[in-house]
C-alpha cells in the first residue's frame, strides 16, 4: 500500500466527516494578511536593492548627498513618535484581551494621533528638501533617497486611515469576528511599519548621513 | 513636481484628443468597426434572450471558485487567441519584409507594418501571451481545480478571489483598449531603460504598459494568498501534506513564487512611472540614473515568473500521465522535493537574462551554475512522468496526448535552455532567436498541459466530455504547426538572426521564414479545430455525459465529487484515507458510497463589490495612462470607499439546510447513475479493448451499482 | 477546529498582546536607535566600524520587534506566520545581496574609476 502514502486500513475507514466545521476564520484571514505583508517587504526589499545600487557617489550627480541634507536627531523624533504609536497600539491590544473597550479605543486614538505627528514631521522634511531645491528630479541618488522614504510614508497614510475605520467599527459594533480579526490584521500592519522604519532609519538616513 | 508633457494636455481630458484614435490605419480601423458590431450583436443577443439577470446573478457576482476559473479560462482562451493573431502578424510581416526588394504597403517600407506598429505588436504579443494568457488560464486551473482536490468548500477567500478575477479582466480591458485609443508600448514587452523613458516615448503607449503590468500583478497577488491560504488552511480532515495531489503541491510552489516575486515588478514598474510622471532619475541615460538596475529588477521577478507558470503546467502533467497509464505516480516525494527545489533556485538564476551585462566572470559563473541546476530537479520530473508510464496500461487518449506532447517539448526546451545556461554560447546567441525559440518550446509546454487540462478537466466542470477526435485532430494540427514555426527559427538563430526585426535584411533566410508562415498557417487550422471541438462536443453533451469519475481511472479527489461539480463542492466533508483517494476508495470498493446523512452548510453570498472594485481599478489605469487626474484620484477614492464600505457591512453568507442538500444530491446521484461508464477511449466511437478494463481488483465491484457497467467495457 | 461561533476575544492570537512585551520591544529598540544615532551625529567610529556597529543595532531592534510586537515564535497559532517569514528572508538576502554584488561587479569590471562607494 505504499503507492497510497500512509493509507489507513480500509475496515476502519472514515470516509465523510459530517462534524467537520472548517477551518479557523481568525487564523484563517491574518495568515493570508500576514502573507500579504511578507510581499509588501518585499517591496521595500527590491526598493533597497535599488536604492544600494543608487547610492554611489556618481548617482548623485555632483548634486546635494544625504550626508548634507539628513539631520540625525530630527529624523529621531519622527523614529521615536512612531515607536510610541505602535506602542499605544499594542496597549490597546491588550485592553482588548481583556475586553476592555475603553481601553482599546484610546490606544488606537494614541496611535492615530501619534503616526499623524510621524506624518506631520516627514512632510516637512520633505517640504524642507524641496525648499532646497531637492527633488526627485535632482538627481537618481535623491530619487532614490525619496521614494524609498516616501513609500514608507504612503503605507502610514494608509494604516491611518484604516485605523480611523477600526474606531468607528470598534465603537459602534464592539468585538465580533470581524472586528477582532481586522485589528489582529492592523497590528501586524502598524508593527511591521515599525520594523521597516528600523532598516529604512538606519541604512537611507543614518547611513546616508554618515557616508 | 510633475514632469512637462511634450505635446497637449488639458484638465479635462489629460491627453486624449480626437487625434489618438487611429481611424486611419488600414488594419485597425476595420477591426475597430468589427468589435463594435460584434459587442453590438453580443449585448442585442443577450438582451434579446434575456439572460442580463442570468449573467448577473451567476456570473458577475459570483463567489464561487470554479465560475471564476471558467471566467479566468475564458479571458485567458481570448487573450491567448489575441496573442496568437499578434504572433501571426510578426511572422508575415517577417516573411514580406524580407530583402531589399519586397514591396511595402500601408506606409511602411517594407512588408505592411511600420517599425513603430510592430514594434507595438511584438510588446503586445509577448506581454499578452505571459502574463494575460498563460497565468490567467493557470491561475483558472488552480482556482477550479485546488479547492476540490483538498475536499475545501471554496477557496479561504471567496471575495477576494472574485476581486482579483476582476482585476486580470480590467488589465485584459485595458490592454485591448489600447489598440483604438493610442498606441501601446514599442519597448518590448519587458522594455528597456531608457527607450521606454519619456523623452523617447512621449506616447502613451509606455504607460499602458505600465499600468496594465502594474493590474496583472496585483490580480496575481492577490490570487497567490488565496491559494497558500486556501492550501494551507483548508484541508479537509485526513488531507495530511503528503496525501496532497502534485497539481496542489505545485500550485502551492507556484504561488510561493508568485507572493514573493511580483512585488518586485511592481517596484520596477513603479520606478519606471515614477520616471515618466515625476521626472525622477532612476533609469535614465543622466542625472545618475542606472539603465541596467531597470533590467535587474524586472528579472528578479521575470525569472521566477517563468517558473511560476511552469510548476502548475508540470502539476497538471502529472495528474494526466497516472491516470491514463493506470498507474499511481513514479516518485511522488521527489516530485514534490524538485517543486521546490525549482522554486528554490529559480530566486538565484534571473541574471542569465542579461549575462551579457559584463558584471564579470564571477558573477556570470554563479549565474551560470545556478541556472543548470534547474536541470536537476527538472529531469527528475522528466523521469518520473517516463517511469509513470513504463509498463503502465497507457490509454493515447487526447489529453494524455497532449501531455506527451508537453513532454518532448520540455526535453527541446530544457536542453536549449542548459546550452543558454552556458554564458560563452548566451554571448554568441544572446538576442538571436535561438533564444526565442527556447523560451517558445518552454511557453508550448504549458500550451500544451493546459490544452490536456482543458479535456482533462472539462467533464468536472461542465459534466460531459469533449470530443476526442477533434481534441486529436487539433493535437496533431497543434504539433505540426508547432514544429514548422519553431524549428526552422533554431537554425535561424544559429544562422544568426536577431529576434525583433521589422525588416530582415538576408534574402538566403527566406525559405525558413517560409517554412514559419506554412506553420503559422497549420496553427490558424488547429484554431479552427479547436471551435469545430468545442461545436461538436456541446452538441453532443448529452452522448458524452461524465459520471464522477470521467475517465473511470482518476485517482485524486476532485474526481470523487459530480460531474459537474455542484456549487458547494462536497455535501459532505470527504475524510480522506490515503494518497490518491479516490483510487484507494476504487481499490476497496467504497468510491460509489454516498455519506449517509447531510447537516447544514455555509456558503459565501454573491456581491457585486468585486466587479465595481474591478471596473475602477480600469478606470483608475486609463485615466492614469491619459494623466486625466481628476479621473485618477476619483476612482483611487471611489476604489477606498467601496472597500470600507465593504468591510462595514462584512459578509454573513448563507445556510443550506441539510434536507435542501439531501435533495440536490439525490438529483446528482440520478444523473450520475445515467453517465457513469460511457467512456470509451481510442478516437471516435471505437471500443478500446481491455486499455480502459476498470482496475485490477474488478470482483470488488461486483455489487457495487454504479461501477458495474464498466466491467463490460 | 471551529472558533466560528465562540467569542473571538478568546482567539490565541489575541490573547498572546502582553504590556510587558509590548513595552520590552519599545525600550530596546529606542534605546538602540538612540545609541545608533548618538553614534552617526557625532562620528564615533570610522565609517566602517560605524556602518557595522549600527547594523549590529538594527539587527538586534529587529529581531526584537520580530519577537515581541508580531509575536514570531513556533507557538501552534503562529507556526504558519513563522515559516513563511523564514521562507522568506532568505529572499530578501538574495534580492538585495545579489544586486549589490552584481553591480559592485559590473562598476569593477566596466568602470574601474568609480568604484569609490559614496
Amino acid at each position: 500500500m505504499s503507492a497510497h502514502g500512509n493509507a489507513v486500513d480500509p475496515k476502519k475507514a472514515v470516509l465523510w466527516d459530517t462534524e467537520y466545521h472548517g477551518h479557523d476564520v481568525i487564523s484563517t484571514r491574518s495568515l493570508g494578511f500576514f502573507l500579504y505583508l511578507l510581499s509588501d517587504g518585499m517591496i521595500f526589499a527590491t526598493l533597497f536593492a535599488a536604492y544600494g545600487v543608487l547610492s554611489y557617489s556618481h548617482n548623485y550627480f555632483g548634486g546635494p548627498t544625504p550626508s548634507q541634507f539628513v539631520h540625525p536627531w530630527y529624523t529621531f523624533t519622527q523614529t521615536v513618535s512612531l515607536f510610541l504609536s505602535v506602542l499605544a497600539y499594542g496597549m490597546g491590544m491588550a485592553a482588548m484581551k481583556n475586553r476592555n473597550r475603553g481601553g482599546l479605543i484610546s490606544g488606537l486614538l494614541g496611535a492615530l494621533v501619534l503616526g499623524v505627528v510621524f506624518l506631520a514631521l516627514d512632510v516637512h522634511d520633505m517640504a524642507v528638501l524641496a525648499g532646497q531645491g531637492i527633488t526627485v528630479a535632482t538627481s537618481a541618488g535623491a530619487s532614490a533617497f525619496i521614494v524609498l522614504t516616501q513609500v514608507h510614508a504612503a503605507h502610514i497614510f494608509f494604516g491611518l486611515i484604516w485605523i480611523l475605520v477600526m474606531i468607528a467599527q470598534v465603537s459602534s459594533r464592539g468585538f465580533t469576528t470581524d472586528t477582532v480579526g481586522r485589528l489582529l490584521s492592523l497590528r501586524m500592519f502598524w508593527h511591521l511599519q515599525a520594523i521597516i522604519w528600523v532598516f529604512v532609519y538606519v541604512f537611507v538616513y543614518l547611513w546616508g548621513y554618515m557616508s | 513636481m510633475l514632469v512637462q508633457l511634450p505635446g497637449g494636455w488639458n484638465p479635462l481630458l489629460g491627453r486624449l484628443a480626437l487625434d489618438q484614435i487611429p481611424y486611419d490605419n488600414p488594419i485597425l480601423a476595420p477591426l475597430f468597426v468589427a468589435v463594435v458590431v460584434g459587442t453590438i450583436l453580443l449585448f442585442g443577443l443577450i438582451t434579446y434572450y434575456r439572460k442580463w439577470g442570468y449573467l448577473w446573478k451567476e456570473w458577475l457576482t459570483t463567489v464561487d471558485h470554479k465560475k471564476l476559473g471558467v471566467m479566468y479560462i475564458i479571458i485567458g482562451l481570448v487573450m491567448l487567441f489575441r496573442g496568437f493573431i499578434d504572433g501571426l502578424m510578426i511572422r508575415t510581416q517577417q516573411v514580406w519584409a524580407n530583402g531589399p526588394h519586397s514591396s511595402g504597403v500601408f506606409g511602411a517600407l517594407h512588408g505592411y507594418l511600420t517599425p513603430f506598429h510592430f514594434g507595438q505588436v511584438y510588446s503586445a504579443h509577448g506581454l499578452i501571451m505571459i502574463l494575460l494568457a498563460a497565468t490567467p488560464l493557470l491561475v483558472g486551473f488552480m482556482n477550479i481545480i485546488v479547492p476540490i482536490q483538498i475536499g475545501a468548500r471554496d477557496m479561504a477567500y471567496p471575495y477576494l478571489n472574485a476581486l482579483g478575477l476582476w482585476i486580470t479582466a480590467a488589465a485584459a480591458v485595458l490592454i485591448m483598449i489600447s489598440l483604438f485609443v493610442g498606441d501601446f508600448a514599442h519597448n518590448g514587452w519587458f522594455g528597456y531603460a531608457p527607450i521606454f523613458e519619456l523623452q523617447y516615448s512621449p506616447g502613451v503607449g509606455v504607460d499602458y504598459w505600465i499600468w496594465t503590468l502594474q493590474l496583472t500583478a496585483l490580480g496575481t497577488t492577490l490570487g497567490g494568498i488565496n491559494l497558500l491560504v486556501t492550501i494551507i488552511k483548508m484541508r479537509a480532515p485526513g488531507m495530511t501534506w503528503f496525501r496532497l495531489p502534485i497539481f496542489v503541491w505545485t500550485s502551492l510552489s507556484a504561488n510561493i513564487i508568485a507572493l514573493t516575486s511580483f512585488p518586485a515588478l511592481q517596484v520596477a514598474l513603479g520606478l519606471v512611472a515614477a520616471d515618466r510622471y515625476l521626472g525622477s532619475h532612476f533609469f535614465t541615460a543622466g542625472f545618475g540614473g542606472n539603465l541596467m538596475l531597470y533590467t535587474n529588477l524586472f528579472w528578479i521577478w521575470g525569472h521566477p515568473e517563468v517558473y511560476f507558470v511552469i510548476l502548475p503546467a508540470f502539476g497538471m502533467m502529472s495528474e494526466i500521465f497516472p491516470t491514463f497509464s493506470e498507474k499511481p505516480l513514479f516518485g511522488y516525494v521527489t516530485m514534490v522535493a524538485a517543486s521546490f527545489a525549482i522554486a528554490g533556485v529559480s530566486w538565484m538564476v534571473w541574471l542569465h537574462h542579461f549575462f551579457t551585462m559584463g558584471a564579470g566572470p564571477q558573477v556570470n559563473s554563479f549565474f551560470s551554475v545556478a541556472t543548470m541546476l534547474v536541470g536537476i530537479p527538472t529531469g527528475v520530473k522528466v523521469f518520473n512522468w517516463a517511469f509513470t508510464m513504463y509498463r503502465g496500461r497507457i490509454t493515447y487518449s487526447a489529453a494524455m496526448l497532449w501531455a506527451i506532447g508537453a513532454l518532448f517539448m520540455l526535453l527541446v526546451g530544457g536542453m536549449t535552455g542548459m546550452m543558454l545556461a552556458i554564458p560563452a554560447i548566451n554571448y554568441m546567441v544572446h538576442n538571436s532567436v535561438f533564444v526565442i525559440a527556447h523560451f517558445h518550446s518552454m511557453l508550448l509546454v504549458i500550451v500544451y498541459a493546459i490544452f490536456g487540462s482543458v479535456i482533462f478537466w472539462f467533464p468536472k466542470v461542465f459534466g460531459f466530455r469533449l470530443d476526442e477526435y477533434w481534441a486529436k485532430v487539433m493535437f496533431w494540427l497543434f504539433t505540426a504547426g508547432s514544429a514548422l514555426v519553431f524549428v526552422p527559427m533554431y537554425m535561424l538563430g544559429f544562422m544568426g538572426m536577431t529576434r525583433r526585426l521589422d525588416y530582415v535584411f538576408n534574402p538566403a533566410w527566406h525559405p525558413y521564414l517560409e517554412v514559419m508562415e506554412v506553420g503559422i498557417a497549420v496553427y490558424c487550422l488547429s484554431v479552427l479545430a479547436f471551435v469545430v471541438l468545442l461545436y461538436v462536443s456541446i452538441r453532443d453533451r448529452v452522448k458524452n455525459r461524465a459520471g464522477a469519475d470521467a475517465w473511470g481511472t482518476a485517482r485524486s479527489l476532485e474526481w470523487l465529487a459530480h460531474s459537474p461539480v455542484p456549487f458547494y463542492n462536497f455535501a459532505v466533508t470527504p475524510h480522506v484515507n490515503a494518497r490518491d483517494e479516490l483510487a484507494w476508495r476504487r481499490e476497496h470498493g467504497m468510491d460509489a458510497l454516498e455519506p449517509e446523512r447531510y447537516v447544514d452548510i455555509h456558503m459565501p453570498s454573491n456581491t457585486g463589490m468585486a466587479l465595481y472594485i474591478g471596473a475602477l481599478t480600469f478606470v483608475l489605469g486609463f485615466g492614469l495612462t491619459w494623466r486625466i487626474w481628476w479621473l485618477s484620484l476619483l476612482s483611487l477614492a471611489a476604489i477606498i470607499l467601496l472597500m470600507i464600505i465593504r468591510s462595514f457591512r462584512g459578509d454573513d453568507g448563507y445556510i443550506i439546510t441539510g434536507a435542501e442538500l439531501e435533495r440536490m444530491e439525490k438529483e446528482a446521484l440520478r444523473n450520475r447513475a445515467q453517465a457513469d461508464g460511457k467512456y470509451v477511449s481510442g478516437g471516435r466511437g471505437q471500443v478500446a479493448g481491455t486499455a480502459i478494463a476498470y482496475g485490477r481488483n474488478g470482483a470488488s465491484m461486483g455489487g457495487d451499482p454504479f461501477n458495474s457497467s464498466r466491467d463490460g467495457i | 477546529m471551529s472558533h466560528g461561533h465562540s467569542d473571538p476575544v478568546q482567539h490565541p492570537e489575541v490573547q498572546m498582546s502582553s504590556v510587558r512585551g509590548y513595552l520590552s520591544g519599545f525600550l530596546i529598540s529606542v534605546l538602540l536607535m538612540l545609541a545608533a544615532t548618538y553614534m552617526s551625529a557625532t562620528h564615533a567610529f570610522p565609517p566602517f566600524g560605524l556602518l557595522m556597529v549600527i547594523t549590529v543595532c538594527a539587527a538586534i531592534a529587529t529581531i526584537a520587534q520580530t519577537y515581541f510586537l508580531l509575536h514570531i515564535d513556533t507557538a501552534e497559532h503562529n507556526i504558519w506566520n513563522t515559516v513563511s517569514l523564514v521562507l522568506f528572508i532568505p529572499l530578501f538576502v538574495l534580492t538585495i545581496g545579489l544586486t549589490w554584488w552584481m553591480f559592485s561587479q559590473l562598476y569593477l569590471h566596466t568602470m574601474p574609476a568609480m568604484t569609490g562607494m559614496h
